[in-house]
């Protein structure tokens, strides 16, 4: 059963990072990527082009997106009740303490600075994975 | 002298005494005059009375007298008549001498008659029928002698019998009958006269008699009475005079008493104190003596006014004067004068002497005092006006005139809201709840800011200071007035310096988030992309490439290191700190827990004595151990790194931390320098840093009002102190 991760990102060389930590990885995960806040939304209330996009099982989200701010994106999230059951991360380069503050306070489930150390991204990358994925129960959603 | 004895001394109602005694003494004069005038007239009446009875026997005695002349007479006549008959029976010549005699008798009688009667006319007027009746008598007589002598008896007989003689007797005696009857008559008039002035006389006495005596014992009844009052009243009066020495002698003042003359009459104990007198010493003394000027000269008219008059004008309170001691020392004194009138010694003057030279002195001190104030006020640098509680202006300075642009003139009794529109005036006066003292007192203060108007209308900002001023026209308030402008200006400069400051500040701790976040990404992305190169092509390529790769990924790792520590020093400076009371044991335990890698690698020994409790902000006290253990243990020597963490006491309040290490040790050259930005001492290939460490140390020892110091010797270690406040 094939599992959908949304990435929320605009950086395309963190995008690269992602999929490259994600490729060793189980097959049967599906990334997907928005490349800003609004096709984010889009993609999740599969609104023109993501029509038949997929209800993800998992979020990360960057907070520096243009169009849209992350923070109201996952704001959005949370306020949607078809949405707000998706786990949803922020994985960010910043460890500012106002950011992690506001994260949690918009519901986030979890907030996660990038590594700089190539090595500890891939490892942080998958104990998330095996932590929401694997080990989590979920509730089921048609 | 003594006062007791001295009549002049009598207080207060002396005016009704000398009334009194005057109306006595009156009474006296009526009395005894009455009863001299009556006695006097008694006298008198009596006298007449004497005189009018000694008359009236006079003339009974008088009276008889004529009647025994006429008696004399007519018994003359008789014995002429019976010798002319017996010579002229007998012719004896004897009879003729009785005869003869009897002639004399009768003249003399004549004689007598004339002069006694003369006081009487009628009888006068029968003399010369008297004596005509005598002389033809006697002529007849000398005839019979002649016949009797010539023609012998019968002659005589003849003569006889022809009967003239008879007529001439009969003729003689009926006059003398006449003059008899008439004297009777007087007589019998004389006596009653007599009798009623004896009469009158002796009524008369008897009345004024009693009249004088009921007079005199009515006056010396009234007498008594008056000597009984007045004895009465002298008691009195000595009474009242002893009151009134007693009062003279405790009065606090000298007092002198004086008289027109000048002279000192009366006077108390404290008048001899003062002037250093004994009281017979200044008795009788003229006043001149103790008070040289300006007393004497209130007791003397002049020519324009009576005594009283220059009394009246001059007597009053607070005349200031100078009194002179015994010793001649001078002394400024305030008289009052008030005048006593005695009955005996005229206009008295007592005068109530007071000694002023400690007021005088206070006076002085409080002119000297406020001269000074004056020069005080007008040499302050501020604008000063004094204002009372009503809000008017009563005093003000130069530096007033000029700040405000008012004349003083123009400001003098003005309100002081005209200067001070607002917060001024109002401190002044007290509203339902407080008196004014209150309202001062509550809100009297310091840098009190107002707006100052001057003249012309312009207004500036003024800080006023008010201080409250007892004075003898009440409670004033001195305000000192600063023109504030310069200082407001100042002040927002200040302002606006800081507000840059703080923008600054904002910008840089804004540059130290670009710094975590928007370099770090593209930082991540070099050091993520050569580690992924490396990791997927290292030994691939050739030598070089091998190379290059691992030179990347180390300036990647090192420039990542770099904005970490650039990251800490940035938000020490930056972010506010927060002192609290925490646990310093505490900080360190988690400072040791993030140093764990460095102390399992080096297999360091980290120990500590029992920390204190400090004011310190937690996250950089634990910042600042790690980096102080962290570099005890990562310049190390040869031996496996110990670090040793003590601490103590440092005057009452302070904790001294030192953090001791066995490690390489710093020459002490370097010992200020180690503390500056990006200083190392040692290569890149010894050991990895950014130079960053001890700054931060040295920024967060500062932060927390201390200082970081260093001891150390090469090769000997370490040593890096700092003390922190103890918790309160």
């Amino acid at each position: 059963m094939t599992r959908h991760v949304l990435l929320i990102e605009d950086n395309p060389g963190d995008v690269r990072l992602m999929q490259e930590a994600f490729r060793g990885a189980d097959p049967a995960i599906e990334l997907h990527v928005a490349r800003d806040g609004l096709e984010a939304v889009a993609f999740l209330k599969r609104e023109g082009s993501y029509a038949a996009a997929p209800r993800p099982d998992l979020i990360f989200l960057d907070l520096g997106l243009p169009k849209i701010d992350g923070r109201e994106v996952l704001a959005g999230i949370k306020e949607d009740d078809s949405l707000k059951a998706i786990p949803t991360i922020i994985l960010t380069a910043s460890d500012a303490q106002e950011d992690i503050a506001k994260g949690y306070q918009l519901q986030a489930n979890c907030y996660l600075s990038k590594p700089v150390q190539l090595e500890a991204f891939d490892s942080l990358m998958r104990g998330v994975v095996d932590f929401w994925l694997v080990k989590a129960k979920l509730p089921q959603h048609r | 002298m003594t006062v007791a004895s001295d009549p002049a001394f009598v207080p207060g109602k002396s005016g009704g005494g000398a009334k009194d005694t005057s109306r006595w003494n009156r009474k006296v004069q009526i009395a005894f005059g009455s009863a001299m005038v009556t006695l006097l007239i008694v006298g008198g009446i009596s006298y007449r009375a004497m005189m009018v009875s000694y008359e009236s026997a006079q003339w009974v005695r008088h009276t008889h007298e004529v009647l025994d002349t006429l008696k004399d007479m007519l018994v003359g006549m008789s014995s002429i008549e019976s010798a002319i008959r017996g010579f002229a029976l007998t012719g004896n010549e004897d009879y003729l001498i009785s005869y003869r005699a009897n002639l004399l008798n009768i003249a003399e009688a004549q004689t007598a008659i004339r002069t006694l009667t003369q006081d009487n006319p009628s009888q006068q007027v029968q003399i010369p029928e008297l004596e005509k009746l005598a002389a033809q008598k006697i002529e007849r007589s000398e005839v019979v002698i002649g016949l009797r002598r010539t023609g012998g008896m019968a002659a005589a007989e003849n003569a006889f019998r022809n009967g003239i003689g008879r007529q001439l007797m009969n003729g003689f005696q009926a006059t003398v009958g006449n003059m008899q009857s008439e004297e009777r008559r007087l007589l019998a008039l004389r006596d009653v006269d007599a009798a009623r002035s004896f009469d009158e006389a002796k009524i008369i006495l008897i009345i004024g008699t009693f009249l004088g005596l009921s007079i005199a014992a009515a006056a010396g009844w009234s007498m008594q009475r008056d000597l009984n009052k007045r004895r009465v009243a002298d008691e009195h009066l000595a009474q009242l005079e002893g009151r009134y020495r007693g009062l003279l002698e405790a009065a606090p003042d000298a007092m002198v008493v004086v008289n027109a003359a000048g002279d000192i009459v009366l006077l108390n104990v404290q008048a001899e104190k003062q002037f250093g007198y004994s009281r017979d010493e200044l008795l009788g003394q003229k006043v001149k003596n103790i008070i040289p000027e300006g007393f004497a000269e209130r007791l003397v008219a002049d020519g324009t006014r009576t005594k009283a008059d220059a009394l009246d004008q001059r007597i009053g309170t607070g005349i200031e004067l100078s009194g002179r001691r015994k010793d001649g020392s001078r002394f400024p004194i305030e008289i009052m004068l008030s005048p006593l009138e005695s009955p005996d010694s005229g206009i008295l003057v007592t005068a109530a002497i007071r000694n002023i030279s400690v007021r005088k002195a206070a006076d002085e001190h409080l002119a000297q005092m406020e001269g000074r104030y004056r020069g005080l006020l007008e040499a302050a640098p501020d604008a000063m006006v004094v204002v009372d509680t009503a809000g008017a202006i009563v005093l003000l300075n130069v530096q007033a005139e000029k700040q405000f642009g008012y004349s003083r003139d123009e400001l003098l009794g003005q309100q002081v809201k005209n200067i001070i529109p607002e917060g001024f005036a109002e401190r002044l006066v007290a509203d339902a709840l407080r008196s004014t003292e209150d309202a001062l007192a509550q809100k009297i203060g310091t840098g009190i800011e107002l707006s100052g108007r001057r003249k012309n209308g312009s207004e500036f900002p003024i800080e006023i200071m008010l201080s409250p001023l007892q004075s003898a026209d009440g409670l004033l308030v001195t305000a000192a007035i600063r023109d504030i402008s310069v200082r407001k200006q100042a002040d927002e400069h200040l302002l606006l310096k800081m507000d840059e400051l703080n923008r600054s500040n904002e910008e840089l701790g804004q540059f130290a988030y670009i710094a975590s976040h928007d370099l770090q990404e593209p930082l991540r992305m070099v050091a993520s992309y050569t580690q992924l190169l490396s990791r997927r092509y290292k030994g691939k390529l050739d030598a070089d490439a091998d190379d290059f790769i691992g030179y990347a990924v180390d300036g990647a790792n090192r420039m990542q290191r770099l904005i970490q520590d650039l990251l800490t020093y940035s938000r020490v400076g930056t972010k506010g700190i927060n002192l609290t009371d925490i646990s310093s044991e505490k900080a360190l335990q988690h400072a040791l827990v993030n140093l764990q890698g460095a102390i399992g690698e080096s297999a360091a020994v980290v120990t500590h004595d029992p920390l204190p409790d400090v004011m310190a902000d937690e996250i950089q006290l634990t910042q600042l151990f790690q980096n102080l253990v962290g570099n005890g243990i990562k310049y190390h020597s040869n031996d496996s790194p110990r670090v040793h963490i003590s601490v103590a006491r440092q005057g009452a309040k302070k904790w001294l931390f030192s953090v001791k290490d066995n490690g390489l040790g710093i020459d002490s050259q370097y010992f200020e320098r180690i503390f500056g930005m990006f200083q190392r001492l040692h290569k890149r290939e010894e050991f990895a840093g950014t130079g960053i460490g001890l700054a931060i140390c040295k920024k967060i020892v500062e932060r927390h009002g201390g200082h970081i110091s260093v001891e150390s010797q090469p090769g000997q270690g370490s040593t890096f102190r700092f003390a922190l406040t103890g918790s309160e």
